[in-house]
């Protein structure tokens, strides 16, 4: 009897390490990803034929842009091996101050200013309850996540902040050569973010935390200031991205910032390639991953898939996907 | 003497960029130990994880007792009656001594694991290795050799008929290496067959029978240890070399002081440190394991937190009072736990190799220079002869010893004024160890300051022009660099029984 169990439970286990050797031993998987947003997309050119039309391409990237730019900001926090749960609402907070600005007469230019301000401000808070005070991310992060939903809805009272300012709208959505701002400014962000990870002293040493903070530290790596800036750099892109979405929508409300959203932002990111248990991914395919997100829920949307299901669809695919990541972390 | 109890016959292992193991054959009789002998990277780690199921082999066969096996997973391996003890340790530091003894097989009572059992057979392995820790003690308040026996108890539980011992005493204090060529000895009286990996050569004439040894991969001879000579092993592993193992000291004159330290303080831990390190200076930090040699290092440059005392660097401009979290932008320190504490295990080794040096390879525009950092790499492995396949391959699938070599590269490539070096030499090949001690000499020379610690004391002798004894986390004495061995010795273990 001993005998047959032990058999068993060998198969398995070599079945399991198989998978795995062959998980880590093929590049291919490196841009799986990739191969997958081509599959459905061919799957939807063949069941959806509006969805390529290049209206809605270009509706799906612009709404991409916005959940890119938060991924971008959550990969770097999520390659040192943390995590920030409080963009979508302090992105929702940030809006809604420069929003308020705006409406009471503001420049343009200082509301911009003081959206990314409050983001920068919610980061450095983040960034040094973990940095120095030794607080772990997830807690701390969805503390500033309530704290910062809750004074959204206090300062509004729950009513949304309109934004009309034609120039603004301008500024922030025009197109340049027929593509949108906004497309654009995620690209370049995605183009100069992986950059600076990849060629950069902050980036290496960003990835050295993640790896191994303790070698790290010893190999001389200043841990702390670099565990605090990526929280900076998310609460950035955080009013960054306020200032995009405020314009969208063309108000601010702290419903900017629902619950949904983060989900998005952490499924962006894993699909993208970026490991939950840091030290790997990058900045470009996050953006990639956001836009395989939008693509699922514009399309669910366009063949009429309730919300519900859609959610369904949605986890599973996130499960998938961080099964996979733990499948090549061995 | 009969046939062999094991026998593995034609292995080859290949990975990608190397052909680890090329047809090797080995075997072992019941009651015997035999030493697995070769430099770094010569295949001994990779052909006992074929022998252990971590890993298959592409071409071969293994029979134990005249029976071909296959051996295709840990746990077949633990069936067919073969234990292992790793090289790098991997434990689970908030769960007991008795949970990680036990961790592939928790004795169960109606499902719900027994306790009692556990503790008992737990205490039973470490009593006969006469460890004075209990079953519930937590591994993450273990030393470093205390873990070591954890691991060694491991293998024992599930009475094995092979054990394989992979480097086990590399962090050993002698008494506990003592005590674990007892346990040996018991073992081969009970007919287990003991393959024994190390690379102190003194250790394989003490306790085994015979020797294979590979080179490159290959089997390249052998036999009974009471027909060879140490210098035919080492002729064996490495070639003709000449292994200049005279030592080149310097004579101590009056030169610069680069590192002051005072008081430092850390309750419970180190007290009352002071010394001065000169420039063109090799100081022994000397004391038995356990003694805060290491922790003296560790505070000096800010990896531990200090209650009171000052370290004053020479930035250039005599000696200045800095803060330890900035001692490390002059003090490299080669950590003693490289694994934990100095690789970066999934990244490249020229990543490994650059990660303390990055500042001085910025370009114009601030970005990393890529050509910079492959030429820096290129000239720290070929100056250390470390064996990879690429410079982009990680770190983890490094042999032992040349993992180590790229923690002592980094810092050479970064070249401060100050190196610390804890146990720089653990793990390496007889070639590479004196390599190493050359190339301290010459750090030395060229101006730098170097402070070692290391627990053995041909390695000391060698080095030092003058030691610091360490007790129970005190300086209690200084020695010239003339001293003998016996002087050391006595000067560690009186300090001892002085308390
Ligand atoms: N997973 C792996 N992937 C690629 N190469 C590997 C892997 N494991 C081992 N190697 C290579 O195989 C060779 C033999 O390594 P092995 O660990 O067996 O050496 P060793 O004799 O144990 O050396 P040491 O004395 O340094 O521990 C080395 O060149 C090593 O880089
Ligand atoms: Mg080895």
């Amino acid at each position: 009897m001993t005998t047959v169990q032990g058999s068993s439970v060998d198969n398995a286990g070599s079945l399991l390490t198989r998978l795995r050797q062959f998980v880590t031993a093929h590049r291919f998987f490196d841009i799986l990803p990739i191969l997958i947003l081509v599959v459905v997309l061919v799957v939807l050119a063949l069941f959806i034929p509006n969805f390529f039309n290049s209206r809605n391409i270009v509706n799906v990237f612009v709404q991409a842009s916005t959940l890119g730019l938060m991924a971008i900001g959550m990969t770097v926090v999520m390659i040192s091996g943390g995590i920030d749960l409080s963009i979508p609402s302090v992105m929702a907070l940030s809006a809604i101050f420069g929003a308020m600005h705006l409406r009471d007469g503001g420049s343009i230019f200082v509301s911009c200013l003081i959206m990314l301000t409050v983001g920068i401000i919610a980061g450095s808070i983040n960034g040094f309850a973990v940095a120095y005070l030794k607080m772990i991310p997830f807690v701390v992060t969805l503390a500033m996540m309530t704290i910062a939903s809750g004074a959204a809805i206090w300062v509004t009272n729950s009513v949304s902040v309109p934004v009309f300012d034609e120039v603004f709208f301008d500024l922030i959505l025009a197109r340049i050569a027929d593509i949108p701002r906004p497309i654009i400014i995620m690209v370049i962000m995605a183009l100069i973010a992986t950059l600076v990870v990849r060629r950069t002293l902050f980036g290496r040493w960003l990835y050295a935390v993640g790896v191994n903070v303790r070698a790290a530290r010893a190999s001389g790596v200043p841990t702390n200031l670099v565990i605090f800036l990526t929280y900076v750099i998310s609460g950035a892109f955080a009013g960054l991205t306020a200032i995009i979405l405020s314009a969208r929508l063309g108000s601010a409300s702290a419903n900017m910032g629902n619950d949904g959203v983060v989900l998005d932002i952490v499924s962006s990111a894993v699909v993208g390639g970026v490991s939950i248990y840091g030290g790997i991914g990058s900045p470009l395919g996050a953006v990639m991953g956001a836009i395989f997100i939008t693509v699922i829920s514009n399309s669910m949307n366009m063949m009429q898939i309730s919300f519900f299901t859609g959610l369904i669809i949605k986890g599973v695919v996130i499960i998938a996907f961080v099964a996979f990541d733990s499948l090549r972390k061995q | 003497m009969g046939n062999p109890y094991l026998e593995m016959r034609g292995v080859s292992k290949r990975f990608p960029g190397v052909q680890a193991l090329t047809s090797v054959s080995f075997e072992a009789y019941a009651g015997e130990a035999v030493a697995l002998i070769g430099a770094n990277g010569a295949g001994k780690s990779t052909l006992m994880n074929v022998l252990g199921g971590n890993l298959q082999s592409d071409e071969g066969e293994i029979l134990i007792g005249g029976q071909a096996v296959s051996i295709n997973s840990p746990l077949a391996a633990t069936a067919n009656g073969i234990a292992f003890v790793h090289q790098e340790m991997a434990m689970l530091p908030t769960m007991t001594v008795a949970e990680n003894i036990h961790i592939s097989s928790f004795p169960t009572r109606a499902g719900i694991i027994d306790r009692k059992a556990m503790e008992a057979s737990t205490a039973e392995v470490l009593t006969r290795l006469g460890c004075h820790f209990t079953p519930d003690t937590r591994i993450q308040v273990l030393s470093t050799g205390d873990r070591q026996m954890v691991e060694i108890a491991r293998a024992l539980l599930s009475k094995p008929s092979i054990i394989i011992f992979d480097e086990p005493t590399s962090s050993l204090t002698s008494r506990e290496k003592a005590r674990l060529f007892d346990v040996i000895r018991t073992l081969k009286t009970e007919g287990v067959t003991i393959i024994y990996i190390t690379h102190f050569l003194d250790e394989i004439f003490n306790i085994c029978e015979r020797a294979t040894v590979l080179r490159g991969g290959s089997t390249v001879g052998g036999g009974l240890l009471s027909e060879l000579t140490t210098a035919d092993i080492v002729h064996m592993m490495i070639g003709d070399v000449g292994l200049d193992t005279r030592s080149a000291k310097h004579s101590t004159q009056q030169r610069e002081v680069v590192l002051k330290v005072t008081g430092l303080n850390r309750r419970g831990v180190i007290k009352d440190i002071s010394f001065s390190l000169h420039k063109g200076e090799v100081l022994g930090l000397w004391g038995l394991l356990g003694s805060g040699r290491t922790e003296v290092a560790r505070a000096i440059i800010g990896l531990d937190p200090i209650d009171d005392g000052q370290i004053e660097i020479n930035t250039g401009s005599g000696l200045h009072p800095i803060r330890p979290r900035e001692a490390q932008r002059w003090i490299g320190m080669v950590t003693e736990d490289r694994r934990n504490e100095g690789l970066l295990l999934p990244m490249s080794v020229k990543q490994n190799m650059s990660i303390a040096n990055l500042r001085g390879l910025l370009s114009r525009w601030k970005l990393i220079d890529n050509r910079r950092e492959t030429e820096l790499a290129t000239h720290f492995v070929n100056r250390l002869n470390i064996i990879i396949s690429s410079l982009g391959q990680p770190v983890k699938t490094l042999s032992g010893g040349n993992q180590q070599k790229v923690v002592v590269g980094r810092w050479l490539e970064l070249n401060p004024p100050i190196f610390i070096m804890d146990e720089p030499t653990r793990g390496l090949d007889v070639g590479a160890k004196a390599e190493i001690r050359r190339i301290i000499f010459e750090l030395a020379e060229g101006g730098a300051a170097v402070l070692v610690i290391s627990s053995e004391i041909e390695e000391m002798m060698a080095l030092g022009e003058r030691y610091l004894v360490m007790n129970r986390g005190q300086i209690v004495n200084e020695l010239p660099g003339t001293s003998t061995k016996n002087e050391l010795m006595g000067a560690a273990a009186g300090a001892a029984q002085m308390e």
